[in-house]
């Protein structure tokens, strides 16, 4: 009953926050709104039992990604744009293509009836279940080479970063 | 989730949620009166023995203050900002121990609100979303001083964030858990501060400088950038932003004494009572060095961060981690 | 830990699909360059938010370390996007992608 007000107010939280990412005018409210379906995002971790990845997403996509959209947009003073959203004919195929997209996942996901249709019985958690330990053995030993190349990732957009936001070469 | 479980809940809140924001004037006056010796002055000593009312005659004043917002402000964003900055150091509070388990009322009580198993990192989050409460007080006064004050000072703290969240990595490894509680248990025969003197010195740098405070206060001094990013707030919201900053300053010291000094161990006297001795003594640290050192400059200020600190702190995190593998 | 979840997996799917919807509005219908970019970082939490359920759904953890990567090449290609945003901020004044069109033939 708990987790079920609970999943109703993180839930109302985010698709309302989202609704108003895509529908306000002001860039700065929009990144607002953002860190709110962030942060209820994280709330809906914690009780999926996703503690460190729960807390990962407060600290690095709430606290560093969106802090870092905030600062491109004061610093580049970006205004609301008007008329807000595209002109006529784009406009109407964008919402279609999304409702498209609706109707497809909510098909993939809620129709009934066959082996592939039905979502199986919850496993059996084990008692470290979504822990750092778990998640560190997990990714230093099966998961270490994509671990390698995320972080040269990590560094080739550090420098890229650098490069392009460079006002001039030397 | 009995009746019991929700009282001592609710009488921990209480207690730690008056013991900070009851603590804070009492930070303030000592503060003052510190300075005041220090610079060869007697710091206030009229209202009340020896000033201790003086910070609630300023609360008093404030809270009488005309509460100005700017003409072309964003209302709802200079409406939330100083609420976040305190939301968030509080909510830091809630995680740190200070003591070990009572045996009262024939239930075991831990001495914090709550145990999160990944409690460093619910801090690393808490202190993160505490940069939103500066840039937006910055950006929602609408005016050229708070704006860069506060791109400034949350610049500063999410540089620092790094090297304070690498710094304590060290002491993560040496316990092997996340959680504050652990961890004040395992310093019970030695603190950690004497292994990890290098990641000591870093992390008080680092706290210095999340907390905005002197030398590392130029985003908010009064002689530069008028006052920074809480220029433009005025009465009960500027007491918001000064509450948050030294309800900040307890926080960070009190994580400090938990994984470097011994958190509530000692010699005679119960837990809880070392606990507020070493915090005191900590917060007496914070001033001292507020009368002691000049001001740094912001380049100055990020090339330490950058250059210096992180650096240093990987490489004390290597070491720990070679030692400690070569050790079994 | 409890074998049945109190609520069933499949609410998480949903939620995921309705805010990954909302996302591709936002890509599609949007004129700002900026908010075009924050709809694809709400696209994004949405697949994390699926990902999460479904390891809750199987007991392994295989789903939060496919978040995590997921999380890092976000943080990469939001430092990427917006250097480049700022690049050409700087030169056409503007950040509405129906101005950026000069290799419009």
């Amino acid at each position: 009953m708990v987790e079920g007000f609970l999943f109703a107010m993180f839930a109302g939280v985010a698709v309302g926050c989202a609704l108003g990412v895509v529908f306000h005018r002001n860039p700065v409210h929009c990144a607002l709104l953002l860190v709110g379906v962030l942060l209820s995002l994280a709330g809906i971790f914690v009780m999926l039992h996703a503690q460190f990845v729960a807390a990962l997403q407060v600290i690095v996509y709430a606290g560093a990604i969106m802090v870092l959209f905030l600062f491109v947009v004061m610093l580049l003073n970006i205004k609301g744009e008007s008329p807000l959203l595209s002109p006529g004919a784009a406009k109407g195929f964008g919402f279609l293509f999304a409702l498209l997209v609706c109707v497809e996942l909510f098909w993939t996901v809620v129709q009934p009836g066959g082996q592939e249709g039905v979502m199986p019985e919850a496993a059996p958690l084990a008692h470290d279940f979504g822990s750092p330990a778990a998640l560190g053995k997990l990714l230093y030993t099966t998961w270490l080479y994509p671990f390698e190349i995320t972080s040269i990732l990590l560094l080739v957009a550090v420098v890229g970063a650098v490069v392009l936001a460079k006002r001039k070469f030397f | 989730m009995d009746l019991g479980f929700l009282i001592e809940a609710l009488v921990k809140i209480l207690i730690v949620l008056g013991f900070v924001l009851l603590g804070v004037p009492l930070i303030v006056w000592m503060e003052r009166k510190v300075l005041g010796h220090m610079q060869d002055r007697i710091g206030p000593q009229r209202v009340g023995p020896f000033g201790l009312l003086q910070t609630i005659a300023d609360g008093m004043k404030l809270f009488f203050k005309e509460d100005l917002v700017p003409a072309q402000a964003d209302k709802v964003v200079f409406a939330i900002a100083p609420a976040i900055a305190v939301v968030t150091a509080l909510a830091a509070a809630t995680v740190i121990p200070f003591g070990d388990q009572v045996h009262l009322f024939g239930r075991d009580i831990q001495l914090h609100i709550t145990d999160v198993n990944i409690a460093i990192l619910f801090l690393l989050g808490a202190t993160s979303m505490g940069v939103y409460g500066v840039v937006l007080g910055g950006w929602a006064s609408n005016s050229k001083y708070p704006l860069l004050g506060g791109l400034r000072a949350s610049a500063q703290m999410i540089s620092y964030e790094l090297a304070m969240g690498v710094s304590l990595v060290p002491i993560i490894l040496m316990t092997g858990s996340l959680s504050l509680a652990q961890i004040g248990r395992a310093q019970e025969h030695l603190w950690f501060v004497v292994p990890q003197f290098v990641a000591f010195v870093i992390y008080l740098v680092c706290a210095v400088a999340e907390t905005n405070r002197a030398p590392f206060d130029l985003a908010e001094a009064e002689t530069e950038l008028v006052a920074g990013f809480h220029t433009e707030f005025s009465s009960m919201r500027f007491a918001l932003y000064f509450l948050s900053e030294y309800a900040n300053m307890m926080v960070v010291s009190g994580v400090a004494i938990t994984c470097f000094l011994g958190a509530w161990y000692g010699p005679v006297l119960p837990g809880p009572v070392w606990f507020l001795i070493k915090l005191s003594l900590f917060l007496f640290f914070y001033v001292w060095l507020r009368a002691t050192f000049p001001r740094l400059r912001y380049d100055q200020l990020m090339g330490l961060g950058w250059k210096v600190l992180l650096p240093v702190a990987l490489l004390n995190l290597a070491v720990t981690a070679v030692v400690l593998t070569v050790r079994g | 830990m409890e074998t049945t979840p109190a609520i069933p997996l499949i609410w998480y799917q949903v939620l995921a699909a309705i805010l990954f919807t909302i996302g591709v509005v936002g890509v599609l219908v949007r004129r700002s360059a900026l908010i075009i970019f924050m709809s694809i970082e709400l696209m994004l939490n949405a697949v994390n938010l699926s990902l999460i359920a479904f390891s809750r759904q199987n007991g392994t953890m295989d789903g939060h370390i496919l978040v995590f990567f997921v999380m890092a090449v976000a943080a990469a290609e939001v430092s990427i996007g917006l250097a480049i945003i700022v690049a050409i901020f700087r030169n056409r004044e503007t950040a509405s992608v129906d101005d950026v069109h000069l290799l419009k033939g």
